[in-house]
């Protein structure tokens, strides 16, 4: 038995090389990302990015592997080489809504905002009846209604394909949200979730990042009183990493990359039968598309 | 009796400017506006505004460039109301946008696909060409109230901006021509001007795709004829009650009254159309919120504000033979409370239908639903910006050569090139 149990030493002491190595580059990853977070202080358009190394051993599944690889690929082009696309895939989505809740993490969210809703709907009759569930992060349509009312140009389309909003340009009048034929496009009323207790917690007092630019939200400074929407993360995805969404999706529903490059991952996806994008007839040309 | 009218009015403008600084101090938060209904009260009070100026301006233009001298006495009632009523809906703009302190910003950044951008440009145009008007209309006047004591001798000094008119008759005559020419070049500009900027403020709603009920070509035409009618009722109403007695009132009130009359039965036409073509379809987003409007809870608004007020009753009441004063008058209230109403449904019931179904249920949030009823801060703000407009134009009136005291047709008479006088 011994030979055994030399086996058993053997596979045990693989093991948990592996699992302290995945442990390690887990944590490497999240402090990179946090680190890079809490130094950022681009301009909005967050152009010229330092673009943070992958770990080298990062045992995640192949999908979200691949994902990230064709990001830092992606991130060594010019940026308006790039074309940020996402696609949702309706079969596996089971509603879970942690991708919302993420994003609300990420992006430190208050009341009465929300970037990425999932609308569910309910399929024909009992017995044959079912769920359907449907993501509804910002379209960043190639045409987007919204950019064309902005009286400011506050919103405008970057090269990369974010429909990004300059935060200090805002005036706040709501034409945008009006405008916005998927209801993408929100508002931010000023409120906190702890506001009528004694103390406002600190939760809710950290910096968002979002657009490159630590903010905190206080009566009367931007992000309060301008409009607000989802911009694919792309403070994180220009320091390589993927959408808040994207990496928290427990049924891998969800990608997230370059469409410009025809080998991706989001390029094979959307060449595959039954893909759809919302409200085609409008011909917004959204940047996410639907799997079902 | 005035200073009663006075102390009501300030009284209301102190407690709406009171929620003005709560809603500057708070922010948007204090008001009940969501989300999925981002535009309320504030907005359709904007929007009526904007349509009582640009109504009043053509009508002043019916004076200055038509020449149709029947309407000469209204002619500065005209001007002064479509100033203080621009500056209104600027002032509820002003308090309705996120950030009101970035109101300039609109001036120095625009956006030449946005409708929204224009109009601010437009409106900024319009408004110095009113002044211009005023001024060239006032100047005399202004110079010889100059000459007295007092407040308005002070007013009147400032607002002469140093005009002298000339003690020789010749040159007075001179000089009285050439505002002439400058009203009539004024109100030239001005025409496209007043259409652009309560088109434009149509159009504003009109080209947006993502809203069914105002996504259509008869949005603007609507605006525009809703503010034609506005414009006409409160002349008619300031007209009939306030302006002193002179030999024509009857007859000139009877013409506002027929004017009236007729800027009705075509917004009545427009509405027949609409309601019609939209009940027609089956396509949710057609039908919903128009039997929202007609039948939903606030039913009220459209049957009795925008039907009962604003069209059937001034109808029923400058239509008969001998309408007397007090009818065109009353006639000019009603229609004024009733297009009201017609603001608020030509803006709120669009959020009846949200842009994805199922899109309030997504996510539970009190800012997250298409439901909206004006809130206490939004009414009393409101009030009090009214009651403000309100004052301002009174004080105007006592301050202002607004009625002439030696009544100067400034029209052409097209035979003799000459510029005559009546006494008033």
């Amino acid at each position: 038995m011994s030979s055994n149990d030399k086996d058993c030493q053997k596979e045990r002491r693989e093991f948990l090389k592996k699992g302290i190595a995945a442990a390690g580059s887990g944590l490497l990853l999240a402090s990179a990302i946090k680190v890079g977070g809490a130094t950022a202080q681009n301009s909005i358009d967050g152009g010229a990015d330092s673009v943070l190394p992958l770990p080298k051993d990062l045992p995640a599944d192949k999908n979200l592997l691949r994902m990230y690889q064709e990001l830092h690929r992606a991130l060594e082009k010019p940026m308006d080489q790039r074309q940020w696309v996402m696609v949702i895939d309706r079969e596996k989505c089971v509603g879970c809504v942690s991708c919302t809740v993420a994003c609300k993490a990420e992006n430190c969210l208050p009341p009465g905002v929300v970037y990425r809703p999932v609308i569910d709907e309910e399929v024909g009759k009992f017995p044959n009846v079912r769920r359907r569930y449907l993501p509804r992060p910002c379209m960043h349509c190639e045409k987007p209604p919204c950019t064309k009312v902005c009286p400011v140009k506050a919103t405008y389309k970057r090269s990369d394909g974010i429909v990004s909003i300059n935060y200090e340009k805002c005036i706040g009048c709501r034409y945008c949200i009006n405008a916005c034929p998927y209801g993408a496009r929100g508002f931010d009323w000023g409120e906190y979730y702890t506001e009528d207790t004694p103390e406002i917690q600190s939760y809710e007092l950290q910096p968002g990042f979002e657009y490159g630019t630590a903010r905190v939200r206080g009566k009367g400074k931007s992000p309060v009183g301008n409009a607000r929407k989802c911009h694919f993360c792309i403070h994180r995805v220009n320091k390589g990493a993927l959408p808040a969404c994207v990496t928290t999706c427990m049924g891998r529903s969800t990608y997230f990359g370059d469409y410009s490059d025809r080998h991706s991952l989001v390029a094979e996806l959307i060449g595959s039968t039954n893909v759809t994008r919302l409200k085609e007839e409008l011909g917004t040309g959204p940047s996410v598309y639907y799997l079902s | 009796m005035k200073k009663l009218y006075y102390l009501i009015l300030s009284i209301m403008a102190v407690i709406g400017l009171w929620s003005v600084i709560i809603r500057l101090g708070e922010g948007m938060k204090v008001t009940a506006l969501t989300t999925y209904s981002s535009w309320g009260l504030w907005v359709v009070l904007y929007i009526f505004f904007i349509g009582l100026s640009a109504g009043s301006f053509l009508l002043s233009t019916m004076v200055y460039v038509f020449n149709m001298k029947q309407f000469e006495r209204v002619g500065r009632i005209a001007l002064l109301s479509a100033l203080v009523s621009l500056g209104a809906g600027m002032l509820f703009i002003l308090i309705d946008i996120g950030h009101p302190e970035r109101f300039w910003h609109t001036l120095v950044y625009r956006q030449g696909n946005s409708v929204l951008s224009w109009e601010i440009h437009f409106y900024l145009i319009y408004l110095v060409l009113m002044l211009a008007e005023l001024w060239f209309l006032m100047r005399e006047d202004l110079n010889k109230a100059a000459g007295g004591t007092g407040i308005k001798a002070a007013m009147s000094k400032l607002l002469a901006l140093g005009y002298k008119a000339p003690q020789d008759a010749e040159q007075l005559g001179r000089h009285r021509k050439s505002a002439k020419k400058w009203l009539k070049a004024l109100g030239i500009i001005g025409i496209p001007t007043a259409i652009a900027v309560h088109g434009g403020t149509g159009s504003i709603f009109g080209v947006v795709t993502a809203k069914h009920y105002w996504n259509s070509g008869l949005t603007p035409i609507i605006f525009l004829v809703s503010a034609l009618v506005s414009g006409t009722a409160l002349m008619a109403f300031i007209y009939a009650f306030w302006s002193p007695e002179t030999d024509d009132k009857d007859t000139l009130l009877k013409k506002l009254g027929s004017l009236l009359a007729l800027f009705i039965s075509v917004d009545l036409l427009l509405v027949a159309a609409e309601y019609l073509i939209g009940f027609y379809s089956t396509s949710p987003e057609a039908r919903l919120p128009l039997m929202n409007i007609v039948s939903g809870d606030n039913w009220y608004i459209f049957w009795i504000g925008q039907i009962a007020l604003g069209a059937l009753i001034p109808l029923a009441l400058v239509a008969r033979r001998n309408a007397s004063r007090r009818a065109i008058g009353v006639a000019g209230l009603s229609v004024i409370i009733g297009i009201v109403a017609v603001r608020w449904n030509l803006i709120v019931p669009a959020y009846d239908v949200l842009p994805i179904h199922g899109l309030d249920k997504a996510y539970f949030d009190p800012r997250l639903v298409n439901h909206y009823v004006p809130n206490t801060v939004e009414w009393l703000s409101s009030l009090g910006l009214i009651s403000l407009a309100v004052l301002i134009f009174s004080v105007a009136w006592e301050i202002l050569p607004v009625i002439a005291e030696e009544e100067v047709q400034l029209s052409y008479d097209g035979q003799t090139n000459e510029v005559s006088t009546i006494k008033a």
